[in-house]
């Protein structure tokens, strides 16, 4: 117990400020849970490793978790992993159940974080020797999974796939990256835009493009105009929140808190791929799919317990492999190397204090998060109580803003950030499916390297198969999704204008 | 409010008519230095070094100092657009390893830019192989390749990752001249994946480093992770200069037997291979030499004073501080060495 000394006050104020700190990053569209990290890491110097450590978890779990504001009140994501939170979470702000949204978020992310944290506080070592399991096949096994669920998250099944397959041929452009074993070349672009496209789409201007900016274009499309009360979304006309909702939601919590977890623990599979998985999965084992993009408490609660199930995942391979399980713990792992501490296989074991503290600070941070957020509800669902022509460009500010700084300044990451959103508000109206579409941009560059991999690894395409039980099982999933998917979509091209995503718009 | 807001605005407009002219004629850089690196990962030792560099540099010079992980391509063109010298390149070798692969967007640093000072040594540049492995040492992989035995290096391809996996190769060539097609190189990114293939048997040898892959080397042989170095690419007389405690529990001693002359992938001339991993600053090509020499100067203050050789030994680099002039001329050197390698395995 001698890592108790370390818990100083100073710990603990540094957990919560940087939860607090986190939550308004991840809330600010354009702002990221690995902006808020990256942008304190250097502070870990003179913090000493413990303190700078309880910063930047605490930055973590708050950034993660604020992502749900702006997903529920706006309908604009705050973090990728929070897109999927969008799809029930605003419907229900829409009729008048944003604090209702926010508080049955805000239970279904401490879940989450406290379901993964004790994963990781128990069962490290032993998942991270099943992690590596996965080779690129399962890896990419699991992204083409995550990929099924396009379809189901479509109000027509063929604009539904044209439009993720876009989001993957468009995440392509760019140059295919030594630093991922490629051949450095670019691709996919004219050669008089290759100096402005070498780099490719960074996701976050495209994420808040397609989401904030195309919103608000289409919000001006339809004329300024002096908002009477009645146009206002009221907070509390709908249903009132009670515990009772997570009644009958337990094996959605647990479920979706392993999946966020489990695809944590998978070193570049990514963070988004975890709530798409535990959205979809819930929306087609569920006995009413078709509440999901209405305003389902149950997609919200799959969505928000996965996101968050994620931070405790994610760490399992950073300290029992010294390998980064997502972009934020990638920044993370800085703060050790700042500190000369190596982080691998036998860490754990050598640095019991340091691990320790991790956890309580964790543990902190999550129930800094909740009391913080919970208590901060009425104040936040207030947001939507702005008139849009007063927040509208306050938000199309901070992301740009977002855009500018997520690359450390780069001015084409703010086209970028613009022209997606001219493209989405576009293609809304051409009729494209903005989720699917995201989710393959998303999840586009993972699924090419590791196809691209496993075929110069093996030279055969029957190794997808064969390769081991891990992916014959991977296999029966991705076949059970997509034949959910065409079931759900012909029961709701029967109902007609029940289809479950028909109402979802942007 | 009004009047706080007024007092602050006041203040700091004061403030900075005070100072302004005292810092433009002062020195050549004043304001913010902005420390681009080549790599976009805080956790790799390009963002790690140049951390401890710029701390000391924004000291010395009195400048705030930012360092940046913006990768290779856009830290370019930051300096490119910068002849002020307040946009700053930290680097190695990829640099000029990048553009002797013909790596895109990677030009020759020494005619398209100016070459700041060295500031040190990675010396873990490392090639491992699984503890099950029937390779004991890189001798055995060269002699296993020129028996006819195919060997799987896992690489990061174009840079520091390949030059190791070419030296290998041209050591096959000079002792079993046409087996050289034996070694492959499997391209592949991050440690991790490195790592993830040696674990799955898809490479027999996989680089990495001291650093990331020392507590793979002590796990038990029953391990499906276990690990062992075979090859530092390091010259003994930089390898020497680490702390005796070495990192983890791999000391100094046990570093050197990884080391010519204990362990050489000989060139051509029968000389053996070495690789140091140099970090250093490169500049636009029309900054300033008042701008250069200041932060020739403030470096040499820097390692005048001695405490950074301890922060950089502590965090297991290689003090090597060379000014720019004495920098151009030796990286150049190796430059020109390596090309002659990397030609040789092409022909």
């Amino acid at each position: 117990m001698e890592f108790l000394s370390l818990l100083t006050p100073q710990f603990f104020v540094l957990v919560a400020g940087g939860t607090m700190v986190g939550i308004l990053f991840g809330a600010i569209p354009g702002m990221t849970a690995t902006m808020a990290v990256a942008v304190c890491l250097p502070l870990t110097y003179s913090l000493g490793l413990v303190d700078g450590l309880a910063l930047l978890l605490g930055l973590y779990v708050g950034g993660i978790s604020g992502g749900l504001v702006p997903a529920i009140l706006l309908n604009i994501p705050g973090t990728p992993s929070s897109i999927t939170t969008t799809f029930d979470g605003y419907p229900m702000t829409q009729k008048g159940e944003g604090e209702r949204a926010l508080k049955l978020a805000i239970y279904a992310s401490l879940f989450g974080g406290l379901f993964s944290l004790a994963v990781l506080y128990l069962f490290a070592p032993a998942l991270a020797d099943f992690a590596i399991k996965f080779s690129y096949i399962e890896k990419f096994l699991i992204i083409l999974l995550a990929l099924t669920v396009m379809a189901a998250l479509s109000s027509s099944l063929i604009v539904g796939i044209f439009s993720g397959v876009l989001g993957i041929f468009i995440s392509l452009v760019g140059t295919y990256p030594t630093s991922v074993g490629g051949n450095g070349e670019v691709r996919l672009m004219p050669e008089a835009l290759i100096p402005y496209l070498e780099s490719g789409f960074a996701l976050l201007p495209v994420l808040i493009g397609v989401f904030g900016v195309a919103a608000i274009l289409a919000e001006a499309a339809q004329g300024v105009r002096e908002e009477t009360a009645a146009d206002r979304l009221r907070l509390t006309t709908g249903k009132p929140f009670s515990l009772s909702l997570f009644r009958g939601q337990g094996v959605n919590l647990v479920r979706s808190a392993s999946i966020g977890t489990f695809v944590g623990i998978l070193p570049g599979v990514g963070g988004s791929a975890a709530s798409v998985l535990s959205y979809s999965q819930e929306k087609n084992f569920s006995r009413n799919p078709e509440q999901f993009g209405k305003g389902a408490p149950a997609g919200v609660i799959a969505s928000e317990s996965a996101n968050n199930g994620l931070t405790g995942g994610a760490l399992v391979p950073l300290l029992s492999l010294g390998i980064p399980g997502d972009s934020t713990t990638a920044i993370l792992i800085g703060a050790f190397a700042l500190q000369g501490i190596q982080v691998g296989p036998l860490f754990i074991g050598e640095n019991p204090q340091i691990w320790n503290s991790m956890i309580v600070a964790l543990l902190a941070a999550n129930a800094v998060m909740f009391l913080m957020m919970y208590f901060a509800i009425r104040h936040l669902a207030r947001l939507v109580l702005i008139p849009k022509y007063v927040l509208y460009p306050i938000i199309l500010m901070m992301s740009v803003v977002g855009a500018y700084t997520i690359n450390y300044g780069i001015m084409f990451d703010v086209w970028t950030l613009l022209l997606f959103g001219v493209l989405a508000f576009v293609g809304q109206k051409l009729g494209l499916e903005v989720a699917p579409f995201i989710i393959g941009f998303i999840l586009g560059p993972a699924a090419e390297i590791y196809f691209v991999k496993s075929i110069e690894s093996f030279g055969t395409l029957t190794i997808f198969f064969t390769k081991s039980p891990i992916a014959m099982v991977l296999w029966v999933l991705i076949a059970l999704s997509v034949g959910l998917s065409i079931y759900l979509a012909r029961r709701a091209a029967g109902r007609g204008p029940d289809d479950p995503a028909a109402e979802r718009g942007a | 409010m009004n009047s706080m807001l007024t007092t602050l605005g006041a203040g700091a407009l004061g403030l900075a008519l005070a100072t302004a002219p005292v810092a433009a004629t002062a020195q050549p850089i004043s304001g913010n230095l902005r420390v681009v690196v080549g790599s976009t990962s805080t956790g790799g030792d390009t963002y790690q070094n140049a951390s401890i560099v710029a701390e000391a540099l924004g000291q010395k010079l009195g400048v705030n100092v930012k360092v940046d992980p913006v990768g290779a391509t856009e830290a370019f063109k930051a300096i490119t657009r910068d002849t002020r010298g307040n946009t700053v390149m930290i680097f190695h070798d990829q640099s000029y390893l990048g553009n002797l692969y013909g790596v895109r967007g990677y030009d020759d640093i020494f005619e398209t830019y100016r070459i700041g000072p060295t500031v040190a040594i990675n010396p873990g540049n490392a090639y491992l192989v699984p503890k099950k492995s029937p390779y004991q040492t890189i001798e055995d992989v060269i002699a296993a390749a020129g028996e006819g035995k195919r060997v799987r290096v896992a690489i990061e391809p174009g840079g520091v990752s390949e030059i190791g996996f070419s030296a290998l190769k041209n050591a096959v060539r000079a002792k079993h001249p046409g087996s050289e097609g034996n070694v492959v190189a499997i391209n592949t990114g991050s440690q991790a994946d490195k790592n993830q293939l040696l674990f799955d048997g898809q490479a027999d040898v996989i680089h990495g480093s001291v650093q990331a892959n020392e507590q793979y080397t002590r796990l038990p042989e029953t391990d499906q992770k276990a690990m062992r170095f075979v090859w530092l690419t390091s010259s003994r007389d930089v390898i020497n200069q680490a702390n005796p405690e070495g990192i983890g529990e791999t000391g100094r001693d046990d570093m050197l037997k990884y080391v010519e002359p204990n362990t050489v992938v000989p060139r051509a001339d029968g000389q053996p291979f070495v690789f140091d991993k140099d970090f250093f600053f490169i500049y636009n090509a029309k900054m300033s030499d008042e701008a250069v020499a200041a932060i020739d100067q403030a470096l040499a203050g820097i390692y005048a004073d001695g405490k950074i050789q301890t922060t950089q030994k502590n965090a297991f680099f290689i003090p090597n501080f060379k000014p720019s002039g004495e920098a151009h001329a030796y990286l150049q050197e190796k430059r020109d060495q390596y090309r002659q390698i990397i030609e040789a395995i092409r022909q």
